[in-house]
């Protein structure tokens, strides 16, 4: 067997492992980032999401972007995929397959951190699989599936629109319609710090990202020709590097203490931006990029919050604000060597044209994600009865209405026996 | 100002109906709680039922109500020193200690999340006991000592014999003057000032919560002037308990007046801007003052506020860390 298709394969099969491994990292990072009572359902419930969401994917998804006979959303072909290898293939198919997998849920995973903290889990359900056929593979299809967004040469290497912000903009509607959680703002609009439980998960949590990413976009080259996926590693780290940096300084000048939740989001920023143009930009560029996305996710936190838009683990800043930034930034930094698909950036006198495809993609990948999520949740609120659980369930926490025991037993029981009325001790 | 002063419950009435009238001066408001006070230690006595205190004794409050910069509501901090121990004396004050803890809760002066009150043992003793409490503090040097040390130093007697809270006073001064290392521990016992001025100059304000916007008088702006003048104050033996008095005093002592100048009128304005925090409709009283809502110049003096007080604070430090 030729030994570029094993080795391609074998790489391949290691990026998707690495992104697997992220949904641990997202695991951690909801959980620190929310209270105690909601940590069992946090964890539990991004499991069987990404669960769900594999199956969504083997039985429509995967068809939907990478089927042929597509019509303007979706391809037609290859559901219920067989697991058959297609021929001439630089790796073998099933490795693709659940490399594209792994991707799509992320992004779902990212769409359900607007749910944190006040929905039902039956609105994770459905929501998971109509996220999964309606929203993902039409922009999957569009950016990577040959559509008409492909057709005009859109950069989006390991998918900063595709991933990132489809899943943000998912989340972006659920905030909205789920409304802030119980006590996030005072009368006067002030609003309170509803600090997340563990802040040494969050941080554990952008570490396990932080390596997973060189599985999304080293992995992304699907190939290991010329070992370019190491200048990709390289622009990946540099750019989470200078985010974490940026952030760092951004929360010290303003803050006046560099604060601990901006840190990460900032790693998390510079992550998600060079996404888009890990393989496209050069590494000094990687540092801007990166950079600059730590500066803009702290005072996109700050407007979201502003705004009263309650975003518990700041998916909309980190992967909406730094996903729109990363997929515009190849736009102005991609070079003429490195552009092997769309044309080079402003800087390297490109002109406006990939700028103007890459704000083109953004804002339509954007806008549909936002408007059907919108349409979906909408209608399920209608149906549902309310996608959101009762004043006194989120009172009490997902942990213990939604599945009936908590993450932190021996914790939540003693706090619940302090709480019960003196009466009922004696 | 006519008053019943049979129960805490009609005390705290009269208080109640007349404390507005002293709302925009902090020197007169802060006579009214004294007065208060002094009404609620009286009916304490009576209310012990045992006739006069067995012997002489000492009353004192600590605090922000020692140093008199209490704002309309403030917690108890107060301690009894009494003459002699004996067991009769000792059951005696321990009880009035009870009721003088008692009173003032029930007139509205919330209890001190920290004990300091006449209630807890270590607060109430006899001269004798004091004294061996204060030297014990001394060598021991832990954190909680230290800051017992500066509580107390901070005690202005209300009722009863004025000397006994000097004489202990004097107790700390004579120790620290023999042993250098207790002063450097005071000063490391207050090393911490919240920092509100960011690198760029500006007022760092609250991100969250209630006092959103504000900036917090008490931690950032009152803290480093009582700290540093405080410790300034023990180093020279300064017995005055007000801020501003101990400010006077120390300016007459050689080599202060610079490191002073402007900080007694600072100072006033932060006791004005303190008295305009309290809400009138929820009765509450905070420590938040809402920056965006001050004028440009307004906030231009804060600033400068804050400022002076930060060097005043570093000025101290540097100056009991060289030893001199």
């Amino acid at each position: 067997m030729d030994v570029m298709y094993l080795m391609n394969s074998l790489w391949t099969m290691l990026g998707a492992i690495l992104v697997i491994f992220m949904i641990g990292g997202f695991i951690l990072l909801e959980a620190g980032s929310t209270r105690m009572k909601n940590a069992g359902h946090v964890a539990g419930k991004t499991v069987f999401t990404f669960g769900l969401a594999s199956l969504v994917f083997w039985a429509l998804g995967y068809g939907f972007i990478f089927g042929s006979d597509a019509n303007f959303f979706v391809g037609m072909s290859e559901f219920f995929y067989s697991g058959e290898l297609v021929k001439d293939s630089g790796l073998a198919t099933t490795v693709f397959f659940v490399f594209q997998l792994a991707f799509a849920g992320i992004s779902v995973t990212i769409a359900l951190g607007g749910f944190a903290e006040r929905a039902k889990f039956s609105a994770y359900v459905i929501f998971t699989i109509l996220f999964g056929v309606l929203v993902y593979p039409v922009i999957a299809h569009w950016i990577w599936g040959g559509g008409w967004l492909a057709e005009h040469g859109k950069q989006d290497f390991a998918g900063s629109t595709v991933v990132h912000l489809t899943g943000a903009m998912a989340a972006l509607a659920a905030t909205i319609l789920l409304k802030p959680r119980i006590g996030k703002y005072n009368k006067d609009g002030s609003a309170n710090n509803l600090a997340g439980h563990n802040q040494v998960y969050t941080a554990l949590a952008v570490l396990i990202l932080w390596v997973g990413w060189f599985g999304f976009n080293a992995g992304s080259t699907v190939s290991v020709d010329g070992a370019f996926f190491g200048f990709v590693a390289l622009n990946t780290n540099l750019a989470a590097a200078a985010g974490a940096v940026a952030a760092t300084l951004i929360s010290w000048v303003v803050l006046g203490k560099p604060d601990i939740t901006t840190i990460l989001n900032g790693a998390l920023a510079g992550l998600v931006a060079i996404t888009a143009s890990c393989a496209f930009v050069d590494v000094w560029a990687s540092v801007v990029i990166g950079f600059v996305a730590g500066v803009i996710v702290f005072y996109s936190t700050r407007f979201f919050e502003k705004k009263k838009i309650d975003d518990p683990i700041f998916a909309l800043s980190v992967h909406g604000t730094a996903g729109i930034w990363g997929t515009l930034s190849t736009g102005l930094f991609a070079t003429p060597e490195l552009a092997t698909v769309g044309k080079p950036g402003l800087l390297y006198g490109g002109g406006f044209e990939q700028l103007g495809v890459q704000l083109m993609g953004v804002a339509t990948s954007g806008a549909y994600a936002f408007t059907v999520s919108y349409v979906i949740l909408y209608i399920m609120k209608k149906v549902m009865g309310g996608i959101r659980v009762s004043e006194e369930e989120e009172i009490m926490g997902l942990d213990m209405s939604e599945h009936g025991n908590y993450g932190y037993p021996e914790q939540m029981v003693l706090e619940e026996s302090n709480l019960r009325p003196v009466v009922e001790t004696k | 100002m006519e008053t019943d002063v049979r129960t805490y419950e009609s005390i705290k009435e009269w208080k109640d109906k007349n404390i507005a009238s002293f709302l925009d001066d902090t020197d007169s408001l802060n006579k009214f709680h004294d007065q208060v006070m002094s009404k609620v230690f009286d009916l304490a006595i009576s209310r012990v039922n045992k006739g006069s205190p067995p012997c002489e004794f000492s009353w004192f409050i600590t605090g922000s109500g020692g140093r008199c910069e209490q704002g309309v509501i403030s917690d108890q901090d107060h301690g009894l020193i009494y003459e002699i121990s004996n067991v009769e004396n000792d059951i005696y004050f321990k009880k009035l200690g009870e009721e003088v803890s008692y009173g003032p809760f029930i007139v509205g002066y919330p209890y001190c999340q920290g004990n300091v009150m006449s209630s807890n043992s270590l607060w109430c003793k006899s001269k004798h006991e004091w004294k061996e409490q204060l030297l014990k503090w001394m060598e021991d040097e832990s954190w909680d000592a230290i800051r017992y040390l500066q509580i107390f130093y901070d005690a202005r007697v209300l009722t009863g014999r004025n000397s006994y809270v000097e004489e202990l006073k004097m107790v700390i001064y004579e120790y620290q003057l023999k042993h250098h290392t207790v002063l450097k521990r005071f000063m490391e016992n207050v090393t911490h000032v919240k920092n509100v001025i960011g690198p760029l100059g500006q007022i760092l304000v609250e991100q969250h919560g209630l006092y959103q916007g504000s900036v917090n008088l008490k931690y950032a702006a009152f803290l480093p002037y009582v700290n540093a003048i405080r410790l300034l104050s023990i180093k020279e033996g300064v017995y005055e308990t007000s801020t501003l008095d101990r400010m006077n005093c120390l300016k007459q002592t050689k080599g202060y007046s610079k490191a002073l100048n402007g900080c007694e009128d600072n100072f006033l304005t932060l006791l004005k801007y303190r008295l305009t925090l309290f809400q009138v409709e929820s009765y509450t009283d905070t420590h938040y003052l809402n920056i965006e809502s001050l004028h440009k110049e307004q906030r231009k003096e804060i600033k400068r506020i804050l400022k002076d007080g930060k060097k005043l604070h570093d000025y101290m430090i540097a100056l009991i860390e060289k030893g001199c």
